[in-house]
């Protein structure tokens, strides 16, 4: 155990800041423009993404051609520390890049990935991900949106729901049954469907907090006619890319989730001082505890991200990776509370106007998307309790 | 930051595993809980192996492997609620001695398993140094002591006990000083405790003399706070270690059990209320477990991190008790609060590793302070 990095991963700490600080999108550039949902990519993130993808930035860990630089993962976590301190996203279709795409590259063929990967990694095209429904969301495999092969197209059929970012992307990695006899884990197929096509609505579901900008869709498919070479992979082998599209969104999600809890407690630490004298002195130290206990919570997810990315580093499974998402997500909901709370009665008022910062507690509900989407805390505390700890099902 | 073990700690980790297994078997840990234990035995093999030396720096007679390693074996002795003076000696004596003192002959007994000792810290006014209220005057004789500690760890069985005291009429930091006395010349009240492998005792200290050669820093003298700070965080980590040790084997125990007790027809493991109490007790039992490691780099590295890691560790460590030796007791049913089964014994541990040196709710009270969130 050691608290720093070897002197080649600080020297290609040094390398990748100071490129940083010569191509970075600019504050105002970021601000006038921008992104309303997942899959919106506003002019200056579609030049920044080329840019990083170009300069072999974008995924270090690939090769020169896919955008990469062949970096290994201690300096894959480095380069996502900086450019999360520096608040420049990568991109603003964040499941486009760090799902879609790299399924891509692993189950399809080269036509789908010049035409759909390779795009998304230019900041070309953006793209979403079909996967619940009304009545498939924890229970995935249950999913019932048909794809009939019909001569040398499928014909699509059905439903899907909380589809982030459905309402801008260019088309959809979809989920779907082609076959209904099969147990149920074992007739599921991945198409791509260009959202353009005929027969497919979106509908924006306005959500809890800022309604305004919706980023969930109901997306419904009506005889959606998708030629047969858009199949991805193997027909009815869609459930391991199921499997694979997660293991992609986690393998470096837990760095996420500690940045993201880790920033709004430097939110909240400034605001707190006076906030807590205009508490009533018997609240104070109550009201600070709760804080204290968040603090706590944001050094522990680190360490414990570190802890389970080291065994990853030495070859090892990591199986922290639901228990980083079970704690990240619970944390980050936990302290958006108690900083809302230590407004007083200011804990329940939203931004004057839809483009006003968002208060704690708009903040509040917005974590629930932590504690809800890709696989929600019960179903993280089912995978680690039978996964990990071999409790029987 | 590399949070994983090196194969030289991992080494060192099974290495301590096995020892303790054949030194301390369950049925050694029992007969101290049943007062027919021998804990000198437990402590002369850890001698023999050069435990005692083990984070001391070489120059001070020690082996040199630094911190690490203490909390490493702090957290194995926590798993097999291992007896004997390492705690008290190791991890709380030897580092106050050499903070205030610097490498010492006395350094170099306590390394070579010669002496054991205790710190008397801790009073009715709590565990923070700048709250000590016993005094040393001094007069021709030397200095004399008075006032009583309170729940010092081995306080009635180690051979040399330093007494933390100071100069009358001063408060907070001013005027701390450190004293050398021989454990059998205090008047020592074994206090009965859940935990018997983590004895303590209340220590009168009225009428005890001090000469002049036992003082090992007279009150008053500079960087007195700040040593006892340093070395309590030292104290401190290994109390977390050994308490999160602990929690771990509770932890397990109680997956184990929940795997093979059955009723309804299958393991009571499978129901989903129990799966996610276990889920969330190995949340917290990791969670402590990576602040523990942490706080250790910041000591071994002599991070500016320190002082605020010692506390969130600790305080982790106490939350982490209250939780899994909850519901390690409640999941275990009936059997779980019975003597004969082995559970409470690291439940004890755990509960009592939380106590000393300020339990979770002390260290973030601590923390509030150094967050700038104390009113």
């Amino acid at each position: 155990m050691r608290l720093t990095f070897g002197p080649e991963v600080e020297a290609f700490r040094r390398e990748f800041l100071a490129w940083l600080a010569e191509n970075r999108p600019g504050e105002d550039e970021m601000a006038a423009e921008p992104a309303l949902s997942s899959a919106h990519v506003p002019e200056w993130a579609r030049r920044w993404t080329r840019r990083l993808f170009d300069a072999g930035w974008l995924v270090p860990g690939w090769p020169p051609e896919r955008g990469g630089r062949n970096a290994g993962p201690v300096e894959t976590l480095v380069y996502l520390e900086e450019l999360t301190k520096a608040g420049v996203p990568r991109t603003t279709n964040p499941q486009g890049l760090g799902i879609i795409a790299p399924s891509i590259l692993d189950y399809g063929n080269e036509a789908q990935i010049r035409d759909y990967a390779m795009p998304v990694l230019r900041g070309e095209r953006a793209a979403c991900l079909g996967m619940s429904e009304p009545g498939a969301g924890s229970d995935l495999a249950s999913l019932s949106t048909r794809a009939v092969l019909d001569g040398d197209s499928f014909v699509i059929n059905g439903q899907k729901v909380w589809t982030s970012g459905a309402n801008y992307a260019d088309f959809c990695f979809l989920f779907c049954r082609t076959d209904s006899q099969a147990p149920k884990h074992k007739g599921i197929s991945v198409v791509l469907v260009d959202m353009a096509t005929p027969g497919i609505t979106v509908r924006p579901i306005a959500q809890i907090a800022r309604p305004e900008y919706p980023d969930l869709n109901e997306v419904f498919f009506s005889d959606v006619v998708v030629p047969e070479t858009n199949l991805v992979g193997k027909l009815n082998n869609g459930w391991a890319m199921a499997n694979g599209s997660l293991a992609h969104e986690r393998g470096m999600v837990w760095l996420s989730g500690v940045l993201g809890l880790e920033r709004q407690m430097a939110a909240v630490l400034p605001e707190a001082p006076a906030a807590l004298a205009r508490l009533a002195p018997a609240e104070r130290a109550v009201v600070a505890d709760g804080l204290v206990q968040s603090a706590i919570d944001a050094v522990a997810a680190r360490c414990l991200g570190y802890r389970g990315f080291a065994k990853l580093v030495r070859g090892g499974s990591a199986p922290e990776q639901a228990l980083m998402k079970l704690f990240t997500s619970e944390s980050n909901r936990r302290l958006a509370l108690r900083a809302a709370e230590l407004g007083g009665d200011r804990a329940v008022d939203i931004g004057a106007t839809p483009d006003s910062a968002e208060t704690w507690m708009e903040r509040y509900f917005i974590t629930f998307g932590g504690t809800i989407s890709a696989g929600s805390s019960e179903i993280q505390r089912n995978i680690i309790a039978e996964k990990v700890l071999g409790l029987p099902r | 930051m590399d949070l994983e073990f090196s194969e030289d700690e991992a080494a060192l980790r099974d290495n301590v595993r096995a020892v303790l297994a054949g030194i301390c078997p369950p049925a050694a840990v029992r007969a101290v809980f049943e007062g027919k234990g021998d804990p000198a035995s437990v402590w002369s093999r850890m001698v023999e192996l050069d435990w005692p030396g083990l984070g001391l720096p070489e120059e001070a007679g020690g082996l040199g492997m630094g911190y690490v390693a203490v909390a490493l074996v702090a957290e194995e002795l926590g798993r097999a609620v291992a007896p004997g003076a390492f705690l008290a000696t190791v991890t709380q004596f030897a580092p106050a001695v050499r903070e205030l003192q610097g490498p010492s002959d006395l350094l170099a007994r306590v390394a070579a398993g010669r002496v054991t000792g205790a710190v008397a810290l801790a009073e009715e006014s709590g565990w923070e140094p700048a709250a000590v209220v016993a005094t040393a005057r001094e007069t021709a004789d030397g200095w004399v002591l008075a006032g009583t500690k309170r729940a010092v760890l081995d306080g009635a069985r180690a051979d040399e006990v330093l007494v933390i005291a100071r100069a009358e009429g001063t408060s907070g930091p001013e005027g701390l000083g450190a004293f050398l006395v021989a454990g059998s010349d205090l008047d020592a009240t074994p206090r009965p405790v859940i935990d018997p492998t983590l004895p303590l005792a209340d220590l009168g200290l009225d009428g005890v003399v001090v000469p002049p050669d036992r003082v090992l820093v007279p009150p008053g003298a500079e960087g007195v706070p700040e040593a006892l700070e340093r070395a309590g965080q030292e104290a401190i980590v290994a109390l977390a270690a050994s308490t999160v040790g602990a929690c771990r084997v509770v932890f397990e125990r109680t997956v184990d059990y929940a795997k093979v007790r059955e009723q309804y027809g299958r393991p009571i493991g499978s129901f989903q209320a129990l799966k996610h109490r276990m889920a969330d007790m190995f949340l917290a039992v990791e969670r402590a477990t990576a602040l523990c490691y942490f706080a250790a780099l910041t000591i071994a590295e002599e991070d500016p991190r320190r002082a605020e890691a010692a506390s969130m560790a600790k305080a982790a460590a106490g939350e982490c008790q209250e939780l899994v030796a909850r519901d390690g007791l409640q999941l275990h049913g009936g059997i779980g609060v019975t003597w004969e089964n082995d559970l409470h014994f690291p439940v004890k541990r755990a509960i009592t590793g939380d106590t000393l040196y300020g339990n979770a709710v002390h260290h973030r009270a601590r923390l509030a302070q150094m967050l700038g969130l104390a009113a």
